[in-house]
């Protein structure tokens, strides 16, 4: 971030940003931050898997999975992190509006992704299972709850740059914003892919 | 940033602070007023402003452990029936390490960090304001469950499922303990990020890693130890918080739920905070006894290594406060081992501290007082420590006054003793007067008696069975002499500071009349010591080229042919001047205050209705959104061409704290 | 000056030494350093070597600090301003003083390996006991399950119960056992006795420090543990994982006794309570869901058992009068303690007020108290929704006296020695 590394030399020009390890700060302290977001999800996913057979006589969410469906939508969330790089190449190249049609791209397909957890809950709730119901359902609808947020704030990073490219605000120079952004929507969804492995595919 | 001689605007166009010109400072000695303090994000302001909120929670938290000493003076006491005890010695817990320790930990991490490391400020500083801000919100909302919430939290700062769960607690002090502490984790994670980042991006040219100060890197592990655990801590407050407001089941036994689950995401918290408490001091103390004894860190590699080794073993130890819950032998066995050898890389350190002090010509001044106390201190917390690593001999120590002995002689006698020395070695730095070396001296020598009237007699009590947590005992037990003893400590050390606190006046009285104590009035080693004192606003009229470690002192020292020390430039001469004009630096912003004026209010909503959350989510949100859309620093103030990519980064900055 | 504050800091803490080492009160019950059975012996000598080696260790650490102040002492640098030697470091010593403390923690980790196998083991030690008149072979154990804020203790004689037999089960649905008590664990001595820890609330934990560590009662969970005493006598213990409002009252002892007292103890446990003279009708008629009145010159203890059946059957059970009707308590856990034989315990209300006086009289006083207003004596959540811990009952004086009079036949009475042994204060 700018200001702090910035010059100090009084005679009004510049240097480059000087960082240690020639990394900008607001990329470190992405990766930073994923990592602690790494003990996040593993914190929500050993508690699920702890608790996903202990039902208390009641449906556990094993139980009620539509893997099929489940599969369609993480296929798409997939798919949003090709469009992610895409949009990224594109900005890197300069084509700010084939990039703001892939950015854009992406935030429809991890907004459809988040329609069908939505639906899915629906599906889940109707089948008797709630969030209260026993230990693995509050534990499963935590996990895939905290994702779902997390997908919901990455869209709206998303917007964000997309709304700053269209006002033109953010060109090749400044595609380290889209690379962070993307940085953080890629977790997300190397998250739902080993959270999707683990709570739906792994057998009870 | 930088040079701005207009009006600063935030957010829309109202212009807030109309008739000052901000951005380049050319120095102003002024600029103190509330506003400016409000909406400050330099990082020495900051700090202070943690230093003082924590001594005014060590106050807080210090009137409760009197409470508690008094109701415990005598068998049957009278002072405090069960419900308020249980709420006093849960509040004292949560306030002195979370509001008291760790935040004066931070108050140095802030000020000193950017000074020692040679750089402006921290990598982010709106976001450094953030973190005091949410922190300061989180520590009212914590506290303010005494006059909305029913009482404090009554469960204990490990607060226990099933126990905390709403029928066996149904006020709400166990709401405002799982909401405050996810808001000062919020605090806390933000700050882990923001200093990281500056320890790794922000050393000043030629400061390889072995060069840092040791209470920088001390405190670079400590962040890393924040980092990974309290995403931990997060998800167990969100379960808990889920379970008392929402009707989830996560630790309900009676649908199947395990309450050790609690306990192990506690714990995998717990046992890296305390290392988050003590690495800190291990810092100080490395910096303090080297000055004082005028020769370098014994050791620095095996010192900077060996906290580096805590903080990795630290995470594999959690269990050991789990030996009698149940979790097989097997499991036992190993934890008991791997807490064992967490005793090497911390028995090193000591000795390397006593071997700085050999073969040097020591100076006891106040701050070398308080180190070598507390180091003396740490050694027996650490000798009890090793007892109760014993996994056998644990089960008969475990929740008893033993392990309250144990942990005060580490939290109290280690953790809150070094900050206090730390306090009397920075202060001249931060204030530019010093503190009263008489005064200071009758200081530690009330609160080392003191810590050992009240906590030395605990070890005893806990051996003869006297449990924690028991808000009275009968006269049968003959726990009645040590309580005594116990509690005439715990009032010695309130006096003491009381002590402190009268110091901190009358050195303030007196400091126009006494000589002005220049950048190094104690003859030290590292680089915020090479600035006048109180260290200026833009901290170093020129960013200084590091040559090796202690990089202050070899600039004052060098060695003739013979090998001995000789002086090669005065402190005047090589210190710098602190006089340059025209040095960028970061504009205030009043976003960050918002954004967390906006989440206790979220808190509050979720206790008691929903509706008022959304006041609180509203402040949130838009604060963050006006923040990202606020530049770094003024757009106005630009000088020279556009190679700040401002925008980017106070975008993902608030997203970052979104996320979190 | 300095030097004279040292010096006197140096006196005070030999006298502290001193105090410590002559050791502690003569009456602490809890001392977890006078082991009384051989689990807590291995314990102690494992502490008391630990002990010493730190010690030492302290010792000489604090010497050499003490050492080094006054040796490498010279003031502030305007009266001495030279430099000394500048010494970075010692690679040889410095690695030396990390194996050399990774070596001692070694020898330690090895005698903690030993005494900590030693200590989770058990040993089979079936003893021959006549229940009802056939002999059993029964390996000692006691189901030790807490709850707010007292414990109960189940003793299966009929059966050797495990933990794993007991798996998946709640703690509120326990099987019935041959004998339920509660706040005084009886035991044969010189036996060794499976422990099998629970709760049916919060997290509790056992302890009797004379004769093992503690073991945490976790809802859901039955964790094995194990006491044995040398001697028969009486072992006081305390809850000591915080468990609310009374925590800090929440006790109980372990009486252990000779084999053939053992063999009587079960005897009169197993039989249901005697009913007061007068009060056979009333009782026949309550079993038989019929109606009866008690003759009017009935007896205080007789009216005691009519006070008893409308105002404590909804918690409390005693065998012979309500067992058939009883459904579980009113409360969180679910339970309350069985009665049946109270007046052949010596404490009540979690072990923390005296049955007895210790000339050998029925504590009229402190039972009429606490029905009075248990929650006077003894902080509790009576009044929550589902209550926890003995509410108010709002019993007139003389239905109280009735029920004190009914209570102090449900003996039989201890004897006077271990009235005496078990008094608490």
């Amino acid at each position: 971030m700018a200001t702090a590394t910035a010059p100090a030399v009084a005679t009004g020009g510049h240097e480059e940003h000087r960082t240690a390890t020639g990394m900008s700060n607001t990329k470190l302290a992405m990766w930073i931050f994923l990592g602690s977001e790494c003990l996040l999800f593993g914190g929500l996913i050993s508690s699920y898997l702890l608790y996903k057979t202990r039902g208390s006589g009641l449906p556990v969410p094993t139980d009620v999975f539509d893997i099929p469906f489940t599969s369609v939508s993480s296929f798409v969330l997939l798919m949003s992190s090709m469009t992610m790089v895409l949009a990224l190449s594109a900005l890197r190249r300069g084509d700010e509006a084939l990039s703001r049609v892939w950015t854009l791209a992406t935030a429809m397909l991890g907004g459809v992704f988040i329609g069908g957890q939505v639906y899915e809950f629906t599906t889940f709730l109707r089948e008797g299972l709630g969030f209260t119901t026993n230990p693995a359902s509050s534990a499963f609808f935590t996990l895939t709850g905290f994702h779902g947020v997390h997908v919901a704030l990455g869209i709206t990073m998303l917007m964000s740059t997309f709304v700053m490219s269209s006002k033109g605000k953010l060109h090749q120079e400044q595609s380290e914003t889209l690379e962070i952004v993307g940085l953080y929507w890629h977790f997300v969804d190397v998250v739902w892919i080993v959270l999707f492995t683990v709570v739906y595919l792994v057998p009870a | 940033m930088a040079i701005v001689e207009k009006p600063l605007s935030i957010g829309t166009s109202e212009p807030v602070l109309a008739d000052r010109p901000l951005g380049v400072l050319t120095r102003p000695k002024g600029g103190n007023g509330w506003r400016d303090w409000l909406s400050t994000v330099d990082h020495k302001k900051i700090g202070i402003m943690y230093g003082v909120a924590a001594m005014f929670f060590f106050v807080v938290g210090g009137s409760e452990a009197l409470l508690i000493r008094s109701q415990l003076a005598v068998p049957n006491g009278q002072v405090l029936s069960a419900d308020p005890y249980n709420q006093v010695y849960t509040m004292h817990g949560l306030t002195m390490v979370f509001l008291f320790v760790m935040p004066l930990a931070a108050a140095f991490a802030n000020y000193l960090i950017p000074l020692q490391i040679g750089a402006r400020d921290v990598a982010f500083p709106r976001l450094n304001a953030l973190s005091f801000w949410i922190w300061i919100s989180g520590a009212i909302f914590l506290n303010s469950t005494w006059l909305v919430g029913g009482g404090g939290a009554d469960c204990g700062w490990f607060c226990y499922s099933p126990n905390s769960g709403v029928v066996f607690s149904p006020s709400h002090g166990v709401d405002f303990y799982a909401i405050g502490l996810l808001i000062l984790g919020i605090a806390s994670l933000v700050s882990a990020v923001n200093l990281i980042t500056t320890v790794i991006n922000m050393r000043a040219p030629g400061m390889s890693w072995f060069r840092v100060p040791v209470f920088t890197w001390m405190m670079l592990v400590t962040q890393f130890l924040l980092l990974f655990a309290l995403p931990v801590i997060t998800v167990a407050l969100f379960f808990l918080m889920f379970d008392r407001l929402f009707g989830s089941q996560f630790f309900n036994p009676d649908t199947g739920a395990d309450p050790l689950l609690w306990q192990h995401l506690f714990w995998i918290f717990g046992h890296p905070e305390v290392y988050i408490v003590v690495l800190p001091v291990f810092g100080i103390f490395s910096e303090i006894i080297p000055t004082f004894s005028r020769k370098p860190l014994f050791g620095y590699s095996f010192v900077v290594f060996s906290g580096i080794a805590i903080g990795f073993m630290g995470w594999g130890v959690w269990a050991h406060h789990m030996f009698v819950s149940g979790i097989g032998p097997v499991s036992v066995a190993a934890f008991s081992l791997s807490t064992m050898f967490i005793a090497v890389p911390t028995g090193v350190k000591i000795l390397n501290w006593i071997a700085t002090m050999w073969g040097g010509k020591i100076w006891f001044a106040t701050p070398m007082l308080f180190s070598v106390g507390a180091v003396t201190m740490f050694t027996i917390g650490g000798v009890s420590g090793v007892t109760h690593s014993l996994a056998p001999v644990d089960t008969q120590q475990t929740d008893t006054y033993y392990i309250v002995a144990h942990f005060h002689y580490v939290m109290f006698g280690a953790g809150a003793l070094g900050l206090l020395g730390a306090c009397y070695f920075w202060w001249p730095k931060i204030f530019g007067h010093m503190l009263n070396e008489r005064l200071g001296k009758v200081h530690f020598w009330l609160a080392t008696i003191g810590m050992n009237l009240t906590f030395g007699p605990m070890h005893i009590l806990g051996l003869q069975g006297m449990s924690r947590r028991i808000d009275t005992y009968s006269s049968g037990f003959g726990f009645a002499l040590w309580n005594a003893v116990a509690t005439i400590g715990a009032f010695t050390i309130a006096t003491s500071l009381l002590v402190f606190f009268y110091n901190i006046w009358k050195s303030k009285k007196d400091a126009p009349n006494l000589p002005d104590p220049g950048p190094d009035p104690w003859d030290a080693r590292s680089l915020e010591w090479m600035l006048p004192s109180p260290t200026p606003e833009h901290n170093f009229d020129e960013v200084p080229e590091i040559n090796g470690l202690d990089e202050w002192w070899h600039r004052k020292y060098g060695y003739d042919d013979d090998g001995n020390v000789v002086r090669i430039a005065t402190v005047e001469e090589a210190a710098q001047k602190g006089d340059a004009t025209n040095v960028h630096l970061p504009s205030p912003s009043f976003w960050p205050l918002v954004v967390a004026i906006g989440m206790p209010l979220i808190g509050y909503g979720l206790i008691f209705n929903l509706w008022l959350a959304v006041p609180g989510g509203l402040a949130t949100a838009g604060a963050l959104f006006a923040w990202a859309l606020e530049p770094a620093d003024d757009p106005d103030a630009h000088h020279g061409g556009s190679h700040d990519d401002h925008e980017a980064p106070a975008l993902t900055g608030a997203d970052t704290n979104e996320e979190s | 000056m300095r030097k004279m504050s040292r010096r006197t800091s140096i006196l005070g803490l030999s006298v502290l030494l001193g105090l410590v080492l002559s050791g502690c009160a003569n009456n602490a019950e809890l001392d977890t350093l006078k082991p009384k059975g051989p689990t807590s012996r291995e314990i102690n000598t494992l502490s008391n070597w630990v002990f010493i080696a730190g010690g030492v260790i302290l010792l000489m650490v604090i010497i050499a600090v003490i050492y080094i102040g006054f040796r490498f002492h010279t003031g502030k640098p305007e009266d001495d301003d030279s430099y000394p030697p500048q010494i970075h470091g010692n690679s040889v010593l410095e690695i030396g003083w990390t194996i050399l403390p990774a070596m001692i923690m070694t020898v330690i980790a090895v005698g903690t390996l030993i005494t900590h196998i030693s200590v989770n083991s058990t040993e089979a030690n079936a003893m021959e006991i006549q229940v009802e008149g056939t002999t059993q072979s029964w390996e000692p154990t006691v189901v030790v399950v807490g709850q707010q804020w007292w414990w109960e203790y189940r003793y299966y004689l009929s059966s050797n119960i495990t933990a794993s037999d007991l798996k998946g089960i709640s703690a509120k649905d326990l099987p019935p056992a041959d004998i339920v008590t509660s706040g005084q664990m009886v035991v044969p001595a010189g036996q060794e006795i499976e422990l099998i820890v629970t709760s049916r609330d919060v997290i509790h934990s056992h302890w009797i420090p004379a004769l093992n560590g503690k073991r945490d009662a976790v809802p859901g969970r039955y964790s094995p543990w194990k006491i044995e005493a040398d001697n028969p006598g009486v072992y006081f213990g305390q809850c000591t994982e915080f468990c609310g409002l009374s925590h800090a009252r929440m006790r109980m002892q372990v009486v252990a006794v000779t084999d053939n007292d053992f063999q009587d103890w079960i005897d009169t446990q197993m039989q249901p309570a005697a009913v007061p003279a007068g009060a056979e009708e009333l009782v026949a008629a309550y079993r038989s869901d019929g109606s009866a009145t008690l003759p009017d010159d009935a007896s205080a203890a007789a009216r005691g058992v009519e006070a008893f059946i409308s105002n404590c059957t909804s918690c409390h059970l005693i065998n012979g009068v309500n067992d058939l009707s009883y459904t579980g308590a009113n409360q969180v856990s679910g339970a309350a303690p069985d009665l049946t034989h109270l007046a052949s315990r010596t404490t009540f209300a979690g072990a923390l007020l005296n049955l007895y006086n210790a000339d050998g009289s029925f504590n009229r006083d402190d039972l009429s108290a606490w029905l009075r207003n248990p929650a006077a004596l003894k902080d509790n959540a009576s009044t929550d929704p589902i209550p926890r811990g003995m509410p108010n009952l709002g019993l007139s004086e003389n239905t109280m006296s009735d029920l004190v009079a009914y209570l102090s036949t449900l003996g039989p009475k201890p004897t006077l020695q271990q009235i005496q042994q078990t008094q608490v204060n």
